[in-house]
């Protein structure tokens, strides 16, 4: 049997940032990613088949069979779901995993969002907690990730966070015409705003040229690779070592352990659909918040029959994502310049501190929407769908509609949850992710709060009729999914120590979202990133 | 101005039949109707909803069928012409008039449902990329302002 220093499961965000950390402190790795490597071409540009617009088909994994889910429904009934299925909850599956085409919004969350018990208690029903952690323990890593990934911002327009250390590598991208105009409003509204860090070059950096600017970034691969994932800069860097194997198309299908919990490896389909096995000094699980909580439920033993580091029914718990609040703006000019990748300007001058609120939430305008995703979410409720009128709305006004949304922090609930269903198994026959739980009713109340300021910040900049916003309670996991295996002190109530170890096991650690306490008003990817080299470097330190 | 009987070569005549191909397209058209840009079919809608029947749109075929001999037959209780025949205000009012009161012909799901579905289809060959099918030199893209660089 092969025997690596660490194997580490899932080549996404997380995994790609701890193959790279351990692999240049001189481990052996091997990544194993259940996807593929995809090229610009393989991604494409198809508008209905993005994951942003996924009608019929997605454009960075899974493939669409063989890879079950199931869904269970507020009043109990399942449904068998594939990745189309809103209920699916797909993140992406292929090297750099949702890195490979997403947005690259790169928050840093902030001081409070690790304090969330402390600052506001723990509401009934929910799983709200503190993180083991606090901001000062992670920000030496935000601030490697963001020289080492590349990050374009300005730290001068950061006032919600503490002192930076370190400027960002690279200036933000050029302003839009929506966001001076976005800023100028939020200026009479005398709210601050930032500048939204974005993981793209805004000139050339890591030696990968600048952004061009074009209509195709979140939901799609950049045409220049001036976007940084980590299939692009991290994944690359380690296998340059000479010491990281990348092997993909290979699902892993559970982590071995002895009698004592050691783990001595993992066994895994590879491309050929052979069962293999490998070993492992230590094994790393970055599968994401879904399939991480899948493969410890379905690594089992005698000595944990309900799944690795699930002695205590923690794992799969407080699954959160995030709740998208926001509304949509319609101006009487071309507010719209056509300038990608869009994001450009956010407040988070609602992330705490609102009334009677828990937490809260950034808000920011959006990437640049394809004219047939701006059809499917962006037409004012009373529009007709079909006729002269709906087409002449398009034409006169696909340029002056703007939206200003963003992610409302969660409050966890521990039934929103991942099991596993062994009468459902996908194509190797290991069994399937089961989702249930709808949202804690708080985080209902913060997406109407936020909806609100989106539309007081859209009229504000002069928008003559607003719409949207509104929501129920629905389960939350999709592409911001975390939170399923969370940090913490007490085994009762987490699955991972403060160094991202599994309780009970010496050997065997997490480095993705799922390890989220709470999952911050802010998108996550950053924070995973930071996490998992802190994460990574901490195993390097420790032997 | 009505919809020219006509027949398309290739897998459209070949499910729905010269009249059903003309009560397709005259559907499109008043979905996206044409004003001083053309009107759905010659944008391309037609040719996605080709290569759409038989590749992801499959499914929506007998329902299709039935619901386009569903508009000639309510065509022809109001009108004594087929669907086709009317003209763009005809359809466009049966089309609403349908959207309300549900018809009298045999429908198999509610006609406001399949209006609804169609022209979700309609948009996907109007506004999505011309890989699709549709969207015929961006022309949809060249009416909304939506330019392509990179
Ligand atoms: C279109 C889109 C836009 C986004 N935009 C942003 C943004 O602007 N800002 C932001 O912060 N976040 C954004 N995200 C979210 C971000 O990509 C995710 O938060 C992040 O990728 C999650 O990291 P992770 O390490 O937890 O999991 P992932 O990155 O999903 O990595 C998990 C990997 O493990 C693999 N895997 C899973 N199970 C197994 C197994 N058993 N065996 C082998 N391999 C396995 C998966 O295939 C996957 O490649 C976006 C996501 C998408 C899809
Ligand atoms: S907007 Fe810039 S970073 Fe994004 S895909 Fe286009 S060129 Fe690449």
């Amino acid at each position: 049997m092969k025997h690596y220093d660490v194997v580490i499961v899932g080549a996404g965000a997380g995994g790609g940032i701890a193959a790279g950390v351990l692999a240049n402190a001189g481990k052996s790795v091997l990544l194993l990613e259940r996807g593929r490597p995809l090229s610009f071409e393989d991604v494409g540009r198809d508008h209905l088949r993005s994951m942003r617009f996924s009608r019929y088909g997605v454009n960075a994994g899974p493939d669409l069979d063989g890879v079950p889910r199931v869904f269970v429904e507020q009043d109990g009934a399942t449904r068998i779901v594939g990745p189309l299925d809103g209920g699916y909850h797909n993140l992406a599956a292929c090297v750099g995993s949702g890195t490979r085409v997403y947005g690259g919004q790169a928050w840093r969350f902030m001081p409070q969002d690790f304090r969330m018990a402390s600052i506001y208690g723990t509401p009934a029903g929910s799983s709200l907690a503190d993180w083991p952690i606090t901001y000062d323990d992670l920000a030496p890593f935000y601030e490697r990730v963001e020289w080492e990934v590349g990050v374009s911002a300005d730290c001068a327009r950061m006032s919600h966070l503490p002192e930076y250390h370190r400027q960002y590598p690279m200036e933000p991208l050029p302003m839009t015409r929506r966001a001076n105009r976005f800023e100028q409003a939020a200026q009479g509204l005398n709210w601050r705003t930032t500048r939204v860090p974005l993981l793209i070059n805004s000139k050339p950096y890591g030696g990968k040229p600048a952004c061009i600017h074009c209509q195709h970034c979140v939901g799609y691969a950049c045409p220049v690779d001036a976007k940084n994932g980590t299939q692009s800069t991290v994944i690359p860097r380690a296998i340059a070592s000479g010491r990281c194997t990348l092997v993909t198309g290979a699902m892993t299908e559970k982590i071995n352990v002895d009698a004592s919990g050691r783990a001595s490896g993992v066994t895994f389909h590879d491309r050929d659909g052979v069962r293999q096995e490998v070993g492992a000094d230590v094994v790393v699980a970055a599968g994401g918040a879904i399939e991480t909580a899948r493969l410890l439920l379905n690594s089992a033993s005698s000595r944990e029959p309900l799944g690795l580091g699930n002695a205590n029914g923690q794992v799969g718990r407080s699954l959160q994502g995030h709740y998208y609040a926001g509304c949509v703006g319609l101006f009487e000019d071309d507010i719209w310049d056509g300038v990608g990748p869009g994001a450009c300007i956010g407040t988070c001058e609602f992330n705490h501190g609102n009334d009677g609120i828990i937490g809260g939430g950034l808000l920011a305008d959006d990437f640049i929407a394809t004219p047939i995703s701006a059809w499917n979410g962006m037409l004012p409720p009373d529009l007709p769908r079909w006729g002269l009128e709906a087409k002449q709305w398009m034409r006169k006004n696909y340029r002056r509609v703007a939206d200003i949304r963003g992610p409302v922090h969660e409050i966890p609930s521990p039934e929103c949850r991942v099991t596993v269903d062994t009468g459902v198994r996908d194509r190797f026959g290991i069994p399937a992710a089961k989702l249930s739980g709808f949202a804690h009713e708080e985080t209902v109340r913060t997406a109407n709060f936020m909806d609100a300021r989106a539309r007081e910040w859209l009229l504000a900049a002069g928008a003559v009729d607003v719409w949207g916003g509104g929501h129920g309670r629905y389960l939350s996991g999709g592409q911001h999914q975390a939170g399923t295996c969370r940090m913490g002190d007490d085994p009762h109530t987490s699955v991972v120590d403060a160094s991202c170890r599994v309780h009970g096991h010496d050997n065997v650690y997490l480095a993705d979202g799922s390890v989220h306490v709470t999952n911050g008003g802010f998108n996550p990817v950053l924070t995973i990133m930071a996490l998992a080299w802190r994460t990574a470097e901490g195993i390097a330190a420790a032997w | 101005m009505p919809i020219p009987p006509q027949a398309p070569a290739g897998a459209l005549l070949s499910i729905f039949g010269a009249p059903g191909v003309s009560a397709l397209r005259a559907l499109v058209d008043t979905l996206i109707p044409p004003d001083d840009y053309p009107g759905g079919w010659d944008c391309g809608v037609g040719d996605y909803l080709e290569r759409g029947f038989t590749a992801q749109l499959a499914p929506h075929v007998p329902l299709y069928l039935a619901c386009l001999a569903a508009l000639d037959a309510e065509a022809r209780g109001h009108e004594d012409r087929s669907f086709a025949e009317l003209g763009l205000p005809e359809r466009t009012r049966l089309l609403q008039l349908l959207e309300k009161d549900g018809g009298a012909a045999e429908w198999p799901i509610a006609p406001v449902r399949f209006i609804r579905i169609a022209a979700e289809h309609a948009a996907e060959g109007f506004y999505a990329d011309p890989a699709n099918g549709g969207n015929k030199n961006e022309i949809s893209w060249k009416m909304i302002g939506f330019e392509v660089v990179g």
